[in-house]
């Protein structure tokens, strides 16, 4: 993909304290169990009273952070909205689904089937917002987020002046359980802070919301430039490495030029071996992986993409998130993100250090 | 009729999950959208739905919901001229 | 300066044909697919007409070349069907290796129709068995990565959600996908099976017609839902130069544009219609004199149909022309109805038609016009604007033009 853009303005929730607080020094949130959920902000202070109260969990969860993201940007009404989810609002679909049962299918409640459908984020934001330009909403598992991030690269090369662009996914009991009859979860429970020296099949679930403005030109206020995307489709594990190479050589870059890798890894040992594999490319470039933080789940790359863009703009790591690591990289000005979902979705995001005009 | 005027408004804020409503803070005659408590086109649905529920009546056009769900008053008097004397 | 985009293949089924050739006969023949559902385990089975596809799902397997694999869904088998018409039509069989090609499907609810069936099955610790099968086919990627693995297609996949106007914005982000240079050639579209789910839903909503629909009557009285599927090949001029692949008309404009107003309602005035079509009118260089027909969004719900032709009238002032919805012969098939009536679209080019809007007897009040309620034949359409608008304020308009070299 060609093109590049600039992180204005970002926000997540998630199941660490990335909403409010300082990220340098937030505790790392461990030991919940196998099924990470969100720290739920105040809603109140962003959602007006009367809006809120139909709303249901992902929804308070994606509007919020999106108006965080906008409010963080200190820019005007983004010129476009598109996000990216992998289930839209589980709570509402599951609730119509056993309404149409319990109720055979008379006198059925409307707003669990409304906020059902996949947009219905996008609509609340364009609502709120007033903003009645293009909107759109990519359902494709671990391309969701990257292919809203792929609409924005082009939107803004057609002289869209800043899009807002984000994900959001959550998790119920249910559907932890569903997913854990085709073998996603780990069958004993696991403290996130040790998810990798659990290496067994499956991992532990999450969720979250994250947000950006995106920008194609830097300001002081970047925090970071996307400097390349990249989505491969059940790759061979030669077709990742060529990819790779390709991907770098498009910037005229080689894996020397990369301070640090943020890895998708998540101790599934059935998935695990594209990772392994993939290390090879990177022997000495020094690893981080995120999904201790978040969980797995279909828009973790947005969070990850969240956490780069923080760790170059701070030019640190949350070392406290990290009690299994010792070493941190000093200088980081460029970041490489590979991430994949189940082994079907993998994605290459080149993150650099914004460089600001005239300086 | 006071006392299904009553039940009504405790019905009414639990189906539309009014929360910092209180019963005695909805008037009778109040409009229920717009102006008045705030309420849109899906709260009516809503609403409808809640008649159909707690009193077996089927509203089919939506535009006569909105009559009939113009305030609490007059969604009382639809429904007493709906129920068998 | 960006490269043109072209159609140059085309594959539908839906409620009135397993074929476009097949569509196209039962839309001049004015032969409606709505009735009542066969396939569909509700409780409105003999009371909501539906446009189903007139094949179970075992059948449907058969066509699709993928007989007794439950784990197909119907979603996936509709698009399966559809797609191979689609690349056959475009000539494309080994190709699809040597010329990196893109998939950008849409759906509402993805594999639903069959999981809903067993989801109390899947949530129940006590049940076991093969509709275990069924838990991966719950989400909208599903039918897209099936179809994808089924033709062979590997370079870029992804899937969109935006209510009713899916289908339109898969076509619009290929086409930009190809304008900007990413890829050559994308195949764009939708697939929308019937479900339980948005039978009630759209009825809890209360604007679903008990009687086949009557888009811009003024007794309208809400939609009948359908299904189907639809894609269209898309390549850059450069492309079809090279391959000298045979164009049936050109992607010349489009636009998605939102409400910001409601969540299921439109504007009464318009405001998102009238903007996707005059900016997506714009794009495409041509001027409201060039439109010769307009395939509407015409839902016959109370207020789309009001919005849409307010919006009509704001654009066109009083030289509107010939318009007509054709839900009244497919039902609303959601995600897939913007692919479908974009195909309608072309054929209205290329054989120089305009299709009736059945069921219209009363004009609206609000309004001046009226659809076209009869086949105009040997009629010079030129350029057509085709509507979709959803949920969520989702508004897009696609304009699709004659191929003039």
């Amino acid at each position: 993909m060609k093109g590049k853009c600039y992180i204005q303005g970002a926000a997540a929730i998630t199941p660490q304290h990335t909403f409010e607080g300082d990220l340098l020094s937030s505790p790392l949130v461990s030991g919940a169990g196998n099924m990470l959920s969100i720290v739920e902000p105040d809603y109140k202070a962003f959602i007006p009273a009367n809006s809120l109260r139909r709303m249901t969990r992902l929804l308070k969860m994606g509007l919020t952070t999106a108006l965080k993201a906008i409010q963080d940007s200190q820019l005007s009404t983004p010129g476009a909205i598109v996000t990216g989810t992998g289930k839209g609002s589980l709570q509402d679909t599951e609730r119509f689904i056993k309404d149409i049962r319990q109720y055979e299918e008379k006198a059925l409640n409307p707003t669990p089937f409304i906020q059902s459908t996949y947009n219905a984020v996008n609509g609340m934001i364009a609502v709120q917002q007033q903003v009645t330009t293009y909107n759109n909403t990519f359902v494709h598992r671990g391309f969701s987020f990257e292919s809203a991030l792929q609409d924005s690269l082009l939107l803004l090369a057609e002289g869209v002046s800043h899009t807002l662009t984000g994900a959001f996914d959550e998790i119920s009991a249910e559907h932890f359980y569903i997913k854990s009859r085709i073998g996603h979860w780990k069958t004993a429970t696991v403290n996130n802070a040790e998810l990798y020296h659990h290496l067994s099949p499956g991992t532990i679930s999450g969720e979250g919301a994250s947000f950006f403005v995106l920008a194609a030109a830097p300001t002081v206020n970047s925090y970071a430039c996307i400097a390349g995307l990249k989505m491969l489709y059940k790759p061979s594990p030669a077709t990742l490495t060529a990819a790779l190479s390709a991907f770098l050589a498009e910037q005229q870059l080689t894996v020397d030029d990369i301070d640090l890798v943020l890895s998708g890894r998540n101790g599934d040992s059935n998935f695990e071996h594209y990772y392994t594999h993939m290390d090879a490319s990177w022997p000495s470039v020094p690893q981080l992986p995120f999904k201790h933080l978040c969980g797995e789940y279909e828009t973790a790359g947005a969070f990850a993409l969240w956490l780069g863009a923080h760790i170059i703009r701070a030019q640190q790591v949350p070392q406290q998130w990290y009690p299994f690591q010792h070493s941190f990289p000093g200088r980081i000005n460029r970041i490489l993100l590979y991430n994949h979902f189940f082994g079907d979705q993998h994605v290459f995001i080149l993150l650099e250090h914004a460089v600001i005009p005239g300086a | 009729m006071e006392e299904l005027k009553k039940k009504l408004k405790v019905q009414i804020i639990e189906a539309l999950n009014l929360q910092d409503t209180k019963p005695e803070d909805i008037d009778d005659n109040a409009p229920l959208f717009g102006e008045g408590l705030g309420l849109d086109s899906i709260d009516s649905l809503e609403l409808m739905v809640l008649l159909e529920r707690h009193y077996q009546i089927k509203v089919e056009d939506p535009r006569e919901g909105r009559k009939i769900l113009q305030s609490v008053q007059s969604m009382a008097e639809f429904i007493q001229s709906k129920q068998p004397a | 300066m960006a490269e043109r985009v072209f159609i140059t293949g085309m594959g539908m089924i839906t409620a009135i044909g397993d074929t476009v050739t097949a569509n196209y006969n039962s839309l001049r023949q004015q032969q409606s697919g709505l009735g009542f559902t066969q396939y569909l385990d509700t409780m409105y089975q003999g009371v909501l007409p539906v446009a189903e596809v007139k094949h179970s799902s075992e059948a449907l397997s058969e066509m699709a070349g993928v007989p007794h694999q439950p784990e197909y869904t119907r979603t996936t088998l509709l698009g399966l069907i559809a797609i191979q018409e689609a690349l056959q039509q475009a000539g494309i069989t080994q190709q699809l290796h040597t010329t990196p090609t893109g998939f950008v499907n849409s759906s509402t609810v993805g594999g639903m129709c069959d999981t809903e069936k067993v989801y109390f099955d899947i949530i129940d610790p006590e049940k076991h068995g093969d509709f275990l099968k069924y838990i991966d086919t719950l989400d909208c990627a599903d039918c897209t990565q099936r179809i994808a693995d089924k033709v062979g297609i590997t370079e870029a996949v992804t899937t969109i959600s935006t209510a009713c106007s899916s289908s339109a914005n898969a076509l619009m982000y290929g086409a930009r996908l190809i304008k900007q240079g990413v890829l050559r050639r994308v195949i764009c579209g939708g697939t929308e099976a019937l479900t339980r789910f948005t039978l009630n839903g759209f009825n809890s909503l209360k604007n679903v017609d008990k009687q086949p629909c009557r888009p811009f009557d003024h007794q309208r009285n809400g939609l009948n839902l359908g299904e189907g599927a639809a894609y269209l090949v898309l390549e850059s001029e450069s492309l079809v130069r090279e391959n000298g692949s045979q164009v049936l008309a050109e992607l010349s404009g489009y636009c998605n544009s939102n409400e910001a107003f409601h969540p299921t309602a439109p504007s009464p005035e318009g405001d998102g219609a009238y903007a996707a079509m005059s900016q997506a009118l714009a794009m495409s260089g041509r001027s409201l004199q060039d439109v010769q027909y307009v395939n509407v969004h015409g839902t016959a719900t109370w207020s789309n149909d009001l919005s849409e032709g307010k919006a009509l009238e704001r654009l066109f002032g009083d030289q509107v022309p010939p318009f007509s919805s054709t839900k009244p012969f497919t039902g609303h098939t959601l995600a897939a109805a913007g692919a479908i009536e974009a195909i309608y679209s072309v054929l209205a080019i290329q054989h120089q038609v305009v299709f009736p809007n059945l069921n219209f007897s009363e004009k609206m009040e609000e309004l001046s016009i009226m659809p076209e309620t009869r086949l105009l034949e040997q009629y010079p359409v030129q350029t057509v604007i085709s509507n979709s608008f959803g949920f969520g304020g989702n508004n897009a308009s696609l304009v699709i033009s004659k191929y003039e070299g």
